[in-house]
């Protein structure tokens, strides 16, 4: 028999986020994209609507994409989450992220974070899809900004610079000092 | 447009849920996707509560096909889930048809198949894909089991016939005849937002004739509808576009949906019309061109 | 990643974005972002009902909830603070004076009556549905007809009745223009409430220092300035003797102030004589509580000890939205003043539809005047604009107008044109400005050219060129003013455009597409903006207004060698701190990354009314920062002169090496020469160099213009439309970013293809907003928007020199004129008529007779 958690009340959760293990006392009714930005203090992943439409919420939970405003965070119980911070490998970033800079992919950039984490769920699916097909499938993710075009060429040319790479790990951080 | 607060249950078997049910009744809520339950509780439009959690009970996240071919899909199967399933493709391919079409990749990721019908909505695609292929709802509650068939489940406008102490715990699709075709199609304003209208569609030919036909419409009242009077005129024809076409003109004078802000009532009227021509024709090529 | 080194030149080149890596790490500051220590929570009760009187408010039981810490009704705002006072007063306009909250009325859904400060944004809203408000519901005044009419209930006890402006301005002999005429061509157009909708929605963090009670005020705005300006006038009331007292104890202060004062005057002394005065006489006559009210506000800042600080970073898109200064950021400085506490408030998605910003609702009646050969003779327009309830601040509907009056001509040359504004005031959100808020001008013109081609059997592409200004005509003014010179350059967009969609070729197309019973149409709009235009440009607009619109940077190198470039501008998508990078590091021989960019801080920044809006980025912006590196660059260039022994006329800088020409073996760093000057003459603020530039502009022209020309294929059975091609022609000058002006133009016509298809800010007849969510307001998305092509023209003007024109708006400008053509021209076999500019499928097919209206 599980304890019904009242109102006010706390419960513990835990699940693993970006590759750390993360612990605490949650009340029910707080949104995973709060308890991530607030609690575990990644504002990384931004709020849009809070309401499942725009998808600038959107992580990955067990590698698949959802968008973080439509989980409670109980719902995470045991998951392992990846947030946009967890993309780069320390100063190296993630082909998605170079190649979003390399094809000057935004502009405000608070949509970003929903467009690399959808475009990397899509990429581990399908690693090279048509133009049509990114297109489609980022259609959930809305840009007020763009007009779309620079974001599927970021795609695109992530394609391009994983299937060349393989050692995707090459890639240098911006601005380094020389 | 923070979530307001509820007492959350977490039960751990299913007997466990149904008491909770029970007791709660219509202060309840389910929550399995959530997909659609919480842009409601965000929006504060009557939240529940008490929030049953069905989640983490074992043995509902199945799909089985039975010695007859119907296919059973447990309450906690995802649609993604549903997507990848060789056994919905093969004995329940309109499932599939209705899929591209289910909101966007991050919805079918947490969504349900069984929470789609449970909540009902008009504009969905799930619960018209139950009425044109005639599934069966299992519901459960402390008191037993029931079975509620598809002309029977839904009443009004996010209303099923679920007692509030009843808990869809699987529906099971009749199984997919070889002399099959079907097709999902749907018009709607954006890629991925709701149907303004639209049409799950199954039809049955034998001997290049129509022997059964299914039209299930969404998006053009309350409730899905079968336009049963078109359905019967098919019967017994053959499937051809003069045919189709009739089946369109009288669809288009049988229903009377509303208009709201994204479609007039007679834009609606008129793509019905449209959409059952396109789904009769799809689903007729689909059963053609389908092996024997 | 390599870093970007100089050498070719920066400005010119797609250089990458210095701002990806934080933004593009998830490290972006966004306000948010920004949680101090302790902060309290924000969430405002809003009214739901369009029209009322509040009768009472009872905020007992909400007080006493879990964790909130104060509830502060809108009597409570009102008692704390100062209206907020008219900006801009033209004749015949009055701008009702409104409080932050409201306390005695409301007037559109979602007005806020309260402000409730909790531990939690959760709490907050729970406590939010407790306060208990009793409304007396009024009679709604839903749309523009019902606010034209004298019988409807008023929103504001001193208008007359519901229209708040209504004024006509005349150029030429418009009777004996209109008379001479061969045809007249007329038509009325209306277009639909249209919401700005930034991806990130509005928000203010307040920090309170705990000792002195200084503001902090991290804010989404486009304005840090004009921010910090209003929150010091309206939200620090006190009582007329401590401003008294105040003022004779800030004697610095007083000193500072008037010769403020004395110096803009004097600067501005011609500007100022310009300025027509009666519409301030008209407003203070018709509520006396203005003048009373300006006087307190001016007292007030006079006393004042200590003004806020506003803090911006990084901004998720404004489109003119975050210009205006909210009414919730004044209720939140008064909470924060009172409390002694840090507060946040980030707006929701749900109150950002209902009040964050609506634009657009123009009903036009127009009529064209011309020749059976085509030749333009005049144009008569009758605007009213829909403003909703509460006037935006500090542009509000009024000024939109004005300029809509200046720009309608367009391209064309004109014998007499005349426009009558008329604004009005209805329970809806309240009107500001969109991206090209005059846009319409441009819509509606286009529109009425591509019916009289109908009418005359002409082309629409022929009719537009014969009519339009040339090099051959310049220098020439529009009718309504602006001085026009070779940068005016639209008719170049034009011919570039017709060459690039093949005429021929489409009428082939279009054939054999009829045979198949499919609807092809091509559509084609022209317009020039003023970006930032001519220096009579804001005369024309309304006497006077060229005041606000010098633009000042700041270039420093510090003692260690390191530059920073200081500007007003608030980067919020336009990527300023890559282009501003790109023109100083060219000025000053480094890096890219050698750059700093400091914006959006007002306790760093200069001072600037606007911000960033009006296009003003590139060219005043841009002009600035030019100007101040490339003074900081001679003084740098003089100091290592004088420490190589040589003549700075001998100096070059490549790549950060300050050398003699043809010796860069014994070349200096930044570091080196900036430690020498500091040595000479000590630093300040550890500042080795510095310079300022207040740019004003350049001498005449400044225009952008454009083509934008697409195809469009009409489905008969659903319509929807499907958009085969769109192609823009853009001239704005030289570019310091392609890839940045190719993004802008795209963004823009974006949002186009969203007004047409998409978009509706629609209310019922009792005032409820229909699109609360992103269910119902429809943002396009990958599937709706197609390729776009972008085609550049470079025009330079005679000046030479900072070129570099505005490109911001432009993309809205064109799209709803192009694309309601061409579906226009796809349905004309039909005899459709468009005279909407949102057309959902419902709407096509019954444009097309293919159904009946309900």
């Amino acid at each position: 028999m599980s304890t019904p958690v009242q109102i006010h009340a706390t419960m513990p959760i835990a699940f693993t986020i970006n590759g750390n293990p993360y612990s605490a006392d949650v009340e029910p009714r707080r949104s995973l994209s709060d308890v991530i930005r607030d609690d575990v203090g990644l504002t990384g992943t931004h709020l849009g609507c809070e309401h499942g439409v725009c998808g600038a919420c959107t992580i990955l939970v067990d590698g698949a994409p959802a968008r973080s405003c439509l989980m409670l965070a109980v719902q995470a119980e045991g998951a392992d989450i990846t947030t946009i911070e967890g993309l780069a490998d320390g100063d190296t970033l993630h082909p998605i992220q170079q190649a979003m800079h390399e094809a000057h992919g935004f502009q405000c950039a608070f949509c970003a974070p929903g467009f690399l984490m959808s475009a990397v769920a899509l990429l581990a699916e399908n690693p090279s899809p048509t133009r049509d097909e990114i297109r489609q499938e980022l259609s959930g993710n809305l840009c007020r900004c763009t007009g779309y075009e620079t974001i599927l060429n970021g795609v695109e040319t992530a394609v391009a610079l994983m299937a060349g790479s393989g050692a995707a790990s090459a890639v240098d951080n911006l601005g380094a000092p020389e | 447009m923070k979530n307001p607060p509820f007492i959350y249950h977490r039960p751990e078997s299913l007997d466990e849920a149904l008491g909770l049910l029970a007791a709660h009744g219509n202060d309840a809520k389910v929550l399995a996707g959530g997909q659609s339950l919480l842009p409601t509780m965000a929006l504060r439009l009557g939240p529940p509560e008490q929030l049953i959690d069905i989640s983490h009970i074992p043995d509902l996240a199945k799909i089985s096909v039975a010695p007859d071919h119907s296919v059973s899909i447990g309450a906690l199967v995802r649609h993604a889930g549903a997507e990848r399933s060789n056994d919905i493709a093969r004995n329940a391919p309109l499932i599939h048809q209705a899929m591209p079409h289910v909101g966007h990749r991050a919805i079918r990721t947490r969504g349900t198949v069984v929470g789609s019908i449970a909540h009902a909505d008009p504009a969905a695609e799930m619960p018209a894909v139950v009425l044109a292929t005639g599934a069966t709802m299992v519901a459960q509650s402390s008191a037993g089991t029931r079975e509620i068939p598809a002309q029977n489940f839904f009443e009004g406008y996010l209303t099923t016939a679920l007692r509030p102490d009843e808990l869809l715990t699987e529906v099971r699709f009749p199984e997919w005849a070889t002399t099959s075709g079907g097709a999902v199609v749907e018009l709607s304003r954006r890629h991925g937002d709701f149907a303004m209208v639209g049409l799950a569609c199954h039809i049955q030919i034998s001997a290049d004739n129509i022997e059964h036909a299914a039209l299930a419409f969404f998006g053009v009242g309350p409730t899905p509808v079968r336009v049963s009077l078109v359905e019967s005129q098919l019967i017994g024809q053959p499937p051809t576009a003069d045919v189709f076409a009739a089946a369109a003109a009288a669809v288009s004078a049988t229903l009377s949906p509303t208009a709201d802000l994204h479609g007039s009532a007679n834009y609606r009227k008129h793509l019905a019309g449209v959409l059952t021509v396109r789904g009769l024709t799809a689903a007729a090529a689909e059963r053609i061109g389908a092996p024997a | 990643m390599s870093a970007q080194t100089s050498g070719l030149g920066f400005v010119g080149q797609s250089v990458k974005r210095v701002e990806d890596d934080r933004l593009l790490r998830g490290n972006g500051q966004y306000v948010a972002d920004v949680s101090p220590e302790g902060v309290l929570h924000a969430t405002f009760l809003r009214s739901p009902m369009a029209h009322a009187r509040i009768a009472s408010i009872d905020a007992t039981e909400a007080r006493r909830a879990k964790g909130v810490r104060a509830v502060f009704t809108g009597q409570d705002v009102v008692d704390a603070s100062h209206p907020f006072p008219p900006f801009l007063m033209l004749p015949t306009m009055y701008t009702p004076l409104h409080w932050a909250l409201s306390a005695d009325k409301v007037r559109h859904q979602g007005d806020p009556v309260a402000l409730i400060i909790a531990e939690s944004r959760y709490l907050a809203e729970d406590a939010a549905e407790l306060v208990e408000v009793d409304y007396e519901p009024l009679a709604p005044v839903a749309n523009i007809s019902q606010a034209l009419r004298s019988d409807t209930e008023p929103l504001w006890d001193k208008a007359d009745g519901n229209v708040m402006f209504d004024t006509y301005h005349d150029y030429g002999d418009i009777d004996a223009v209109f008379a001479d005429a061969d045809r007249v061509i007329t038509e009325r157009f209306s277009c639909q409430r249209q919401s700005n909708q930034p991806m990130e929605t509005r928000g203010s963090v307040i920090e309170v220092d705990p000792d002195t009670g200084h503001l902090t005020v991290h804010n989404a705005t486009q304005s840090s300035h004009m921010l910090r300006w209003l929150i010091a006038a309206l939200a620090e009331k006190e009582s007329m003797l401590s401003s008294v007292k105040g003022i004779i104890a800030q004697k610095e202060r007083r000193k500072a102030f008037s010769a403020g004062i004395k110096a803009f005057m004097a600067k501005n002394k011609e500007e100022m004589a310009k300025q027509d005065n009666t519409g301030t006489v008209d407003q203070i006559k018709r509520d006396k509580a203005t003048l009373l009210h300006l006087q307190r506000i001016g007292l007030g800042l006079l006393g004042m000890n200590d003004y806020p600080t506003v803090v911006a970073q990084d901004i998720g898109g404004g489109f003119g939205a975050k210009g205006s200064i909210a009414r919730e950021d004044i209720a939140l400085a008064v909470a924060a003043i009172e409390l002694g506490q840090s507060v946040k408030w980030i707006e929701d998605r749900v109150e950002n539809l209902t009040d964050g910003g609506q634009a657009r609702e123009e009903d036009m009646t127009v009529a064209l005047a011309l020749d059976s050969d085509g030749t333009f003779r005049g144009l008569k327009v009758d605007l009213i604009m829909d403003q909703g309830a509460y006037p935006g601040f500090p542009v509000g509907a009024g000024f939109v107008t004005q300029i809509m009056k200046v720009m309608f001509p367009g391209a064309y040359k004109w014998e007499a044109f005349q426009q009558r504004s008329r604004i009005v005031c209805t329970n809806k959100g309240k009107y500001i400005p969109y991206r090209g808020p005059w846009a319409n001008e441009t819509w509606v013109r286009e529109r009425i050219i591509d019916i009289a081609a109908r009418t005359l059997n002409m082309s629409p592409t022929e009719l537009r060129r014969k009519n339009m200004f040339g090099d051959e005509d310049m220098p020439a003014e529009m009718i309504t003013g602006p001085t026009l010179d070779e940068t005016m350059s639209t008719r170049k967009t034009l011919d570039h455009a017709v060459e690039l969609m093949d005429l021929d070729a489409f009428e082939t197309q279009r054939a054999a597409a009829a045979a198949e019973g499919r609807f092809l149409g091509i559509g084609f709009a022209c317009y020039h903006e003023a970006a930032p235009g001519p220096p009579n440009f804001t005369d024309s607009i309304n006497p006077g207004t060229g005041v606000l619109t010098a633009e000042t940077a700041r270039t420093v190198v510090e003692v260690d060698g390191s530059i920073k470039v200081i500007t007003s501008q608030m980067p919020h998508g336009q990527s300023h701190e890559t282009t501003y990078s790109q023109l100083a590091a060219d000025e000053l021989g480094v890096g890219l990354d050698d750059v700093t960019l400091i914006w959006g801080d007002t306790s760093r920044t200069p001072f600037s009314f606007i911000g960033t809006g009006g296009s003003r980025g590139g060219p005043m912006g841009g002009g600035a920062v030019r100007g101040s590196s490339r003074e900081v660059r001679q003084q740098v260039v003089e100091k290592a002169a004088q420490m190589l022994e040589a003549a700075p006329a001998d100096i070059e800088i490549v790549d950060g090496n300050i050398h003699v020409a043809g010796v860069p073996a014994r070349g200096l760093g930044y570091a080196q020469v900036a430690a020498a000057a500091a040595a000479d003459h000590g630093a300040s603020d550890n500042e080795a160099f510095q310079a300022k530039c207040d740019y004003e502009g350049k001498g005449d022209g400044g225009w952008s213009c454009a083509t934008h020309a697409c195809v469009v294929e009409v489905d008969l059975e659903t319509g929807m439309i499907d958009i085969p091609r769109y192609v823009v022609v853009e001239d704005c000058g030289p570019i310091i970013n392609p890839a940045i002006v190719d993004g802008q133009v795209r963004g823009g016509v974006a949002q186009g293809i969203g007004a047409v298809l998409y978009e509706n800010s629609a209310y019922d007849d009792d005032g409820n907003l229909q699109a609360t969510t992103y269910m119902d307001y429809l943002i396009p998305t990958s599937m709706e928007i197609p390729h776009i092509e972008v085609h550049h023209l470079e025009t330079l003007s005679a000046g030479g020199e900072n070129d570099f024109r505005g490109v911001g708006e432009g993309g809205m400008i064109g799209s709803p004129a192009a694309l309601t053509n061409a579906i226009e021209d796809a349905l004309a076999p039909l005899g459709a008529r468009v005279t909407e500019q949102y057309l959902p499928p419902t709407k096509i097919l019954e444009l097309a007779g293919i159904i009946a209206p309900d």
